[in-house]
Formats: C-alpha cells, sequence, structure tokens
C-alpha cells in the first residue's frame, strides 16, 4: 500500500516539496535580515530616543510580509487537493482498478486516509514553524501576534486549519465523488466555517479584560493583547458613545469639550483579551478543529467503504 | 454440470433510489465456461458484473462467486479479475508501472506470466499508457486481471472502444490465456459476433432481468423457426412457446423453443443462429409479457 501511495502522490509531493523549499529559502533570508535590523534599531533608538521611528523599520519588506500572510489560504488549498483523491479517480474510473484488487477498499481508504491526515499536519507544521520563526521581530515591534491573521497562520491553530480542511476535502470527495463540485464544497464550506468561528466563537473562548485611559490620546494597551472593541464610559463606568446634546459636547473647541468631559469622569475603555490568555486560545481553537476533522475522516472511510462504487 | 457453478446469482437484485438496475436476476455459469452477457443498453450488464466482484451491494437476491459472497475480503479479491467499463487505467503511468501496481496490491500476483503476456504482444513496457492505442490499452488491463490468478474473469464491454482488428487480437489472446479452462470469463459486449466467436454461453439480460442462461450449442439446437399456414397460426402459439411472430399473406412464420413443443409434421422448420434468437427474445419480450397477462 504505501508503494501505491508514493506511486499516486509523488507529483504532487514533489511539487509542495518545491514550493515548500522556495517558501522556507526566503522566509529564512528575510528573517535574519530582518531579527538583525530589529535588534539593531531597538538599541539604536535606546541610545538616541528615536524609538518612535522604529514602526517603519520593516517597510521595505512587503513582498515577504504579503507572502507569509497569504499562508492563511495553505489550509483551503490542502483541502482543495484533498477533494480530488476519491473524486478523481471515480471520475477516471480507475476506483474499478484499485477497489478490486485483494488489497481491499478498507485499507486502501484507511492509507488514503492516513496519509492525508500526516500530509496535512506534516505540511501545516513546517510551514506554521516557518512562519512563527518568521514573525518573532514583527511580532515583538507591533505586538500583535493574538490578532487576526497573525493568530491564525502562527503556532498551532494553523495545522489544525490544515486537518480540518484536509478531512472536510477527503469526505466531500468521497461523498459527492466529482472533482469540481467537491473542491468548490470544500472552499465555501471551509470559509464560512472559519468565518463563523472567528467572528461568532472566538471573542468567547475566554472573558474580557477592560483597560481604561483618558478620553483624549492614547490609551495604554499592554503588548501583545487581542483588542476586541472600544467604547467610552461615564462616570458611573456605563458604556455611552457620546452622542447627543451633552454640556460638554456644545464647548467650541475640541480640546475644552476632551478636558471638560474628562473632568465629568468620562474615560475611554478599551477591552481586550490579554496576551496571558495566547496559549489558551491556540489550544481552544486547535481542538475546535481537531475533533471536528476526526469525525470527518470517519464520515470519509465509511463514504468509501460502504458505499456503492 | 454435477459441480457447482463458479458464478451463481437467485434473485439478484440492484436498486439505485428508484431506478431498478437489476430486478430478478438469476444465472448460472459452471466453471471454465466463457460466457458472453448481452442486453441492450441499461439491461443491466454493467450492474451484473460489479456486483459480482463486490463494488456494488446487491439490494436483494445473493451472488456467489466461487461459492463465495461477494465481499471487500482480500480471499474474495483474490479470486476476481475484473476490467471496468472503458477500460480503466492511471493514464500517467507505463504498462511497467501497472505491473507493479498488480504485484503490490495481490499477493497471488504472477509477475512472469503478466510481463511475458505483454512482452509477447508487443507493448512498450515503459511508455505511459495513455500515449498506448485503445488495443494496447486492453491489453494492459487484460494483463493485470489475469496477473493475480483469478478463478473468475469479469470482462465489462473490454472490446467496445476498438476497431475491428484490435478486437479480434484482443479476443484471441483471451481464447488463448483461458484455454486451459481454469478460468471462469464473464464477458459483456453488445457486439454479438464477437461473443459468438469466443463464448460457450450465453446470458441474456433485459430490464435487469436474465431471459437467457444457457450454452450457446444448446441454445442454438432448443430454437428453430417454424413456419406454418395462417390457419394453423392458433393452434402454433398454442402448442409451442413462441419468441416471435411474423405473418406473410399465407403463413405465420414462429421463433420458438422446441423443447416440449409440439410440432406438426406438415409445418417447415428451419435453424437459426445466435443472432436471430438473441433478436427474438429481446424484440419479443414486450409481447410475452402480453401473453402473460392474458393466461
Amino acid at each position: 500500500m504505501t508503494w501505491l501511495i508514493w506511486q499516486q502522490h509523488k507529483r504532487q509531493a514533489a511539487l509542495i516539496g518545491i514550493v515548500l523549499t522556495l517558501f522556507a529559502v526566503a522566509v529564512v533570508v528575510t528573517g535574519i535580515h530582518m531579527t538583525t535590523m530589529y535588534h539593531d534599531a531597538v538599541r539604536a533608538c535606546g541610545q538616541n530616543a528615536t524609538c518612535t521611528s522604529l514602526d517603519n523599520i520593516f517597510h521595505g519588506y512587503g513582498a515577504i510580509v504579503d507572502t507569509v500572510h497569504m499562508t492563511i489560504a495553505l489550509p483551503v488549498l490542502l483541502g482543495a487537493l484533498a477533494a480530488t483523491f476519491v473524486a478523481g479517480e471515480v471520475e477516471r474510473g480507475t476506483h474499478m482498478l484499485a477497489w478490486t484488487q485483494a488489497i481491499t477498499r478498507t485499507r486502501w481508504s484507511t492509507a488514503k486516509i492516513a496519509t492525508a491526515a500526516a500530509g496535512a499536519v506534516a505540511i501545516g507544521a513546517a510551514v506554521s514553524a516557518l512562519v512563527t520563526w518568521w514573525s518573532n521581530s514583527p511580532n515583538a515591534l507591533y505586538g500583535n501576534r493574538f490578532e487576526g491573521a497573525q493568530f491564525d497562520t502562527q503556532n498551532l491553530v494553523p495545522i489544525a486549519f490544515c486537518l480540518f480542511a484536509v478531512a472536510l476535502g477527503l469526505a466531500l470527495s468521497s461523498l459527492i465523488r466529482r472533482t469540481l463540485p467537491a473542491i468548490a464544497a470544500t472552499v465555501g464550506i471551509f470559509a464560512a466555517v472559519r468565518i463563523l468561528v472567528s467572528v461568532y466563537l472566538r471573542p468567547h473562548y475566554m472573558g474580557t479584560v477592560a483597560v481604561t485611559g483618558p478620553i483624549a490620546g492614547d490609551t495604554h494597551v499592554p503588548s501583545g493583547s487581542w483588542t476586541v472593541s472600544q467604547h467610552f464610559s461615564d462616570a458611573a463606568g456605563h458604556a455611552t458613545f457620546l452622542k447627543g446634546p451633552n454640556s460638554c459636547t456644545a464647548l467650541s473647541t475640541k480640546e475644552a469639550a476632551f478636558q471638560c468631559l474628562t473632568r465629568s469622569g468620562y474615560r475611554s475603555v478599551t477591552v481586550i483579551h490579554p496576551a496571558s490568555q495566547y496559549w489558551h486560545y491556540q489550544i481552544v481553537e486547535s481542538i475546535l478543529y481537531t475533533v471536528p476533522a476526526a469525525l470527518l475522516f470517519v464520515i470519509a472511510y465509511f463514504a468509501i467503504t460502504r458505499h456503492d462504487a | 454440470m454435477t459441480t457447482s457453478p463458479a458464478v451463481e446469482t437467485r434473485g439478484l437484485q440492484k436498486q439505485y433510489g428508484r431506478k431498478r438496475a437489476l430486478a430478478d436476476c438469476s444465472i448460472g455459469v459452471p466453471t471454465g465456461a466463457v460466457c458472453g452477457v448481452v442486453g441492450a443498453n441499461g439491461s443491466g450488464k454493467t450492474t451484473l458484473l460489479k456486483l459480482l466482484c463486490g463494488l456494488l451491494r446487491p439490494t436483494g437476491g445473493e451472488a456467489r462467486v466461487c461459492q463465495r459472497q461477494p465481499a471487500d475480503e482480500r480471499t474474495f479479491l483474490e479470486t476476481v479479475g475484473y476490467l471496468g467499463q472503458e477500460v480503466p487505467l492511471y493514464g500517467r503511468w507505463t504498462a511497467d508501472e501497472h505491473l507493479r501496481f498488480g504485484a503490490h496490491t495481490n499477493d497471488t500476483w504472477d509477475e512472469t506470466m503478466a510481463r511475458e503476456r505483454l512482452l509477447s504482444l508487443d507493448i512498450p513496457l515503459d511508455q505511459r499508457v495513455q500515449t498506448l492505442s485503445g488495443g494496447m490499452r486492453a491489453q494492459v488491463a487484460l494483463a493485470l486481471a489475469l496477473g493475480k490468478r483469478p478463478s473468475v474473469l469479469l470482462l465489462d464491454e473490454p472490446v467496445a472502444a476498438l476497431d475491428p482488428l484490435a478486437r479480434r487480437e484482443f479476443l484471441a489472446s483471451l481464447t488463448a490465456a483461458v484455454a486451459d479452462g481454469e478460468v471462469t470469463v464473464l464477458m459483456s459486449s453488445h457486439l454479438l459476433p464477437d461473443l459468438e466467436r469466443v463464448c460457450d454461453h450465453l446470458v441474456l439480460l433485459s430490464d435487469g432481468s436474465a431471459l437467457v442462461c444457457a450454452e450457446i450449442d444448446e441454445l442454438v439446437a432448443s430454437h428453430k423457426q417454424v413456419t406454418a399456414p395462417r390457419a394453423d397460426a392458433a393452434r402454433a402459439a398454442r402448442t409451442m412457446s413462441v419468441l416471435s411472430t411474423s405473418t406473410t399473406t399465407r403463413d405465420v412464420s414462429l421463433t420458438v423453443r422446441i423443447d416440449h413443443a409440439i410440432i406438426d409434421p406438415s409445418w417447415r422448420v428451419d435453424d437459426l443462429d445466435l443472432e436471430e434468437i438473441v433478436l427474438a427474445y429481446l424484440g419479443g419480450s414486450s409481447q410475452r409479457e402480453q401473453v402473460g397477462t392474458a393466461s
């Protein structure tokens, strides 16, 4: 069976290997350069107090920054590939060849599923490791690894996404048995799940922390936290939007209005998930995708072995 | 035949949703037979062969191949060689890779036989099979099916896409491969002359059930064309099992089964060839149904 798996997937493996190598070279070369530059800049700014200009040091690296962010699409690409596994055989009729040999359809499907799962984890882990390592200095600089695209492409979560997408692709491939519809369904469902989970579930894994600050000027939000929302609160601590007539907002200048509001007890409130929740978040979201992935692999197994060919 | 048949089905059924692909199919094919499976498109030929190799599960009745129920088990799959419709192969693999595929997926694989078979047919082993001719591809697929030394070989329209010469070569090499009589062959086709050339048995499917399952010689011997005067038409229909009827101004011509038939010595009896018999069954099926409901 190992021979058959390798024979069938060696071209895909080679292509993925080449792309992954090119990506690794780009990431390592720029990563080393950017790390050196970051440390030099930090050292320099400590000496001559130019730290406010630090934010711009990676401006020349747009291409690699974009490439690294594009790895957010890796899971869906792997899912689309997995969606061709069974449907492709059925469309070309070669499933009749494979499933009538003495290895049995049961072993065939077990090997396919195991390969898909192992491939998803291996490729996901390799890309995630590269991205996570490369992101060290940007993470340190911007303190944003808990936010959106950074959270989705670093550490454990991207591996779980890859596993889920591949399981989804394989299950839909086995159920639908037509390549293009299987790919379309995989991409559509995966995107929908990702959006729904990140918008409606992710904010609730753990409680938020409110950070208050002056109504004008910057609130000091701790580095590495995820900002969920921002609003104003009145003297009693109730959320308010500073809309409507108010003795302060009637004042002629902005500065005067802000001073008046501050005196009346108004504060700016930033709602965050603190950096200390990061790993808990990574683990919860990873489990949230891994469990359904296991279920989808089981569905794929039964769809291949129990259905008519 | 006293030994139990190599392939046997009893009331075999296959339903896809509301569509009935196989209604009630009962056949028995003895060991060593080369059996043609004929029938119109949609009569259930492909469904029958897929049920016999375990690619499909029956919705009723049962099938036995070498006394085993088709199942996803090594011991069963080893006994069956299957060549699916349109001769599926991995287009980007070479013939050599297909042979290695056979070797890696079957413990019973006979590498020498399969390899020499293709070499003797001058089939390039190192070329992608998608670049080979249809006839060569069919030979690669046949070598793959034969290589695991099956007891039963199931071929679904293996020559449908081939030109007449390639068809003849394929069938000749098939006949040679199974000449020792150890392998039982079931081969579907809509090209009756091809089947007649290589088969000794025939299964005739119509609307998902087997109208005929018999030795071809016996079939030809037991079916005649009887010509009687029109005045005797009613009596002839009563005393013989009639498959089809054609009437001229003076006479009525009947295609009949002559076993148990009472034939008036004044009627003329002519031999029929296999094609005429098959056409009589296929063309006459609706007629016989009417007779059936009337009685």
